[in-house]
């Protein structure tokens, strides 16, 4: 089972996201839990996480989270906006699973 | 407009986002009003159930205030003194932040904010004024909340113990860890009250009020410092950086001071004195869609889109932009970065913003009562309950979306052409 989690502001606009990954990850059969946070709760929830992907709009987010993600050894990146406006689930998707091999 | 100027600009947009959404006094504020959010809304729902249109001409004057007197304590206990819980989140935040226990430097700032409190009403000892805990006391429980967290941690990291003869249990001597650290912060607050007791000020409340924050909300709630924080709000969001976020921060202990100067006299029915509040700007400019007012732009795909990524892309965005959620339509549209779309995407909130207040100030619409509406409620509604359930803020939300449609149409035109254009051209090739 492998945990991604979305970061956004008040987890709103991600969890539209969210909800098209899920679809996509059911139809290939993948084995994943996704859900989107609010960027108080960031921290905290990245202790489950195996990757963590933040909503384009909040990407200044980045810099304050790749400490603590680093010592947890959760890989870290903001979403392509294009994607993310697209709300292009198997793009994000296909991107959160090549960072989790990347970091095997 | 060129590639290098909008680098340029976003080279120099990023870093202030950065700053001002990770500071830590800044960031604990933020989540200092997200803690309290839920209980000023709760507070929200029974001023609107409260003030129901027409039920004061339904039932007898009697009945009316009956039921207004049983509703009174849901706000009284939340709205009415909302800068309690802020302050209690900010200590809170702010001492996680710094690692130590949370719930200690809640309580006290808290504390600390309740030793500067006036604590005696027209001759009366032994109250505390309500007004003193709500939009009066709220610079100054914000301040007191960072100085008294600040100097807790202080305190704590000096780790200045008691020092217990041998043989007393260990146990015993930690249960004093947080007293000495508590007692000295808490002193220093006594003394700072103690002083100013001897000013012409009386209290610090009084002092804080009168020097910063009557200046500062009177600032805020003009049009010129309203419409700088709209098109702040907007540069942001062009560059794909969310707005409210960075912007609010610095903004809301100002729109909420003159948010709950309203509800107090809209709860003693007397004339409301501000315009500009939280809910002018959460209602009138964000709650038509989203920042920026999107939900004109997806209607304005539905009406004259032709090509299939801009039709695609209203259907996709509806059913989130009509609860405020605009994610997709900045991203997808694109409005960032879009040249084109600059001029529509900076202009609309600022006609909306003067037809808004132009408004109310005329009085064809009534100012905001100070009920805090979800942000995620959608248009109409949201401008009738945000104006203490007047249908004419309803019809000023429904009047705004037509101009902004209106400034919209020829740029989306324009964009929709082109799209179609490319779309067309995609085809013919693939034909041939």
């Amino acid at each position: 089972m492998k945990n991604i989690v979305l970061a956004c502001s008040a987890g709103m606009s991600t969890s539209l996201l969210v909800s098209k990954m899920e679809e996509i990850a059911t139809e290939k059969g993948l084995d994943v839990r996704i859900w989107a946070v609010a960027q108080d709760k960031v921290v905290k929830e990245m202790e489950q996480a195996d990757v963590l992907l933040i909503g384009p709009q909040m990407r200044f987010l980045k810099k304050k989270l790749s400490k603590a993600a680093e010592e947890l050894n959760v890989p870290i990146d903001v979403i392509d906006p294009i994607a993310y406006g697209r709300i292009d689930g198997e793009a994000v998707l296909t991107t959160a699973l090549e960072m989790l091999e990347g970091n095997k | 407009m060129n590639g290098k100027f909008m680098e340029m600009l976003e080279n120099f947009l990023l870093p202030i986002a950065d700053k001002l959404n990770n500071n830590r006094y800044l960031s604990a504020l933020r989540d200092g009003f997200m803690v309290a959010l839920p209980l000023i809304i709760f507070g929200s729902i029974f001023v609107v159930i409260a003030n129901f249109p027409f039920l004061d001409k339904m039932i007898s004057e009697e009945a009316y205030t009956a039921y207004q007197n049983a509703l009174g304590p849901a706000s009284a206990a939340t709205l009415s003194i909302m800068g309690m819980f802020v302050i209690v989140g900010i200590g809170y935040k702010l001492t996680e932040h710094y690692e130590g226990e949370a719930i200690y430097g809640g309580v006290v700032a808290l504390a600390a904010f309740l030793i500067l409190t006036p604590q005696v009403l027209e001759g009366v000892s032994g109250v505390i004024p309500t007004a003193s805990l709500g939009a009066e006391g709220m610079f100054l429980g914000i301040f007191t909340a960072f100085i008294s967290a600040e100097l807790y941690h202080f305190f704590v990291k000096k780790d200045w113990t008691i020092k217990m003869p041998a043989g007393v249990p260990g146990a015993v001597s930690r249960s004093f860890s947080a007293l000495i650290p508590i007692t000295l912060t808490l002193s220093v607050f006594l003394v700072i009250r103690i002083l100013f007791s001897y000013t012409n000020f009386e209290t610090l409340q009084n002092f804080i009020y009168t020097i910063i924050q009557q200046p500062l909300t009177e600032l805020g709630s003009g049009l010129p410092a309203t419409i700088i924080a709209v098109l702040l709000i907007q540069l942001f969001w062009f560059f794909g950086l969310h707005g409210q976020i960075i912007v609010n921060s610095v903004f809301d202990p100002i729109w909420y001071a003159l948010n709950d100067q309203n509800l107090s006299a809209f709860q003693a029915g007397n004339e409301l004195p501000n315009i500009v509040t939280k809910q002018f700007v959460d209602s009138f400019l964000v709650g038509m869609g989203g920042s920026g007012m999107t939900l004109a732009v997806i209607i304005l795909i539905f009406i004259i889109g032709r090509s299939r990524q801009l039709k695609e892309l209203g259907k996709l965005g509806a059913p989130a932009g009509i609860f405020n959620v605009n994610e997709p339509i900045i991203f997808g549209l694109p409005i960032i970065m879009n040249p084109l779309i600059i001029i529509p995407w900076l202009v609309a909130p600022v006609v909306v913003t003067v037809i808004t207040y132009v408004a109310m100030a005329t009085g064809l619409v009534p100012p905001p009562a100070g009920v805090i509406v979800p942000w995620t409620t959608p248009v109409i509604l949201n401008g009738f309950l945000a104006t203490g359930n007047a249908w004419q803020g309803g019809v000023l939300q429904a009047f705004n979306l037509l101009v902004v449609i209106a400034i919209w149409w020829p740029f989306l035109k324009i964009m929709d052409k082109s799209y179609y254009e490319k779309e067309k051209k995609a085809e013919t090739k693939k034909s041939t």
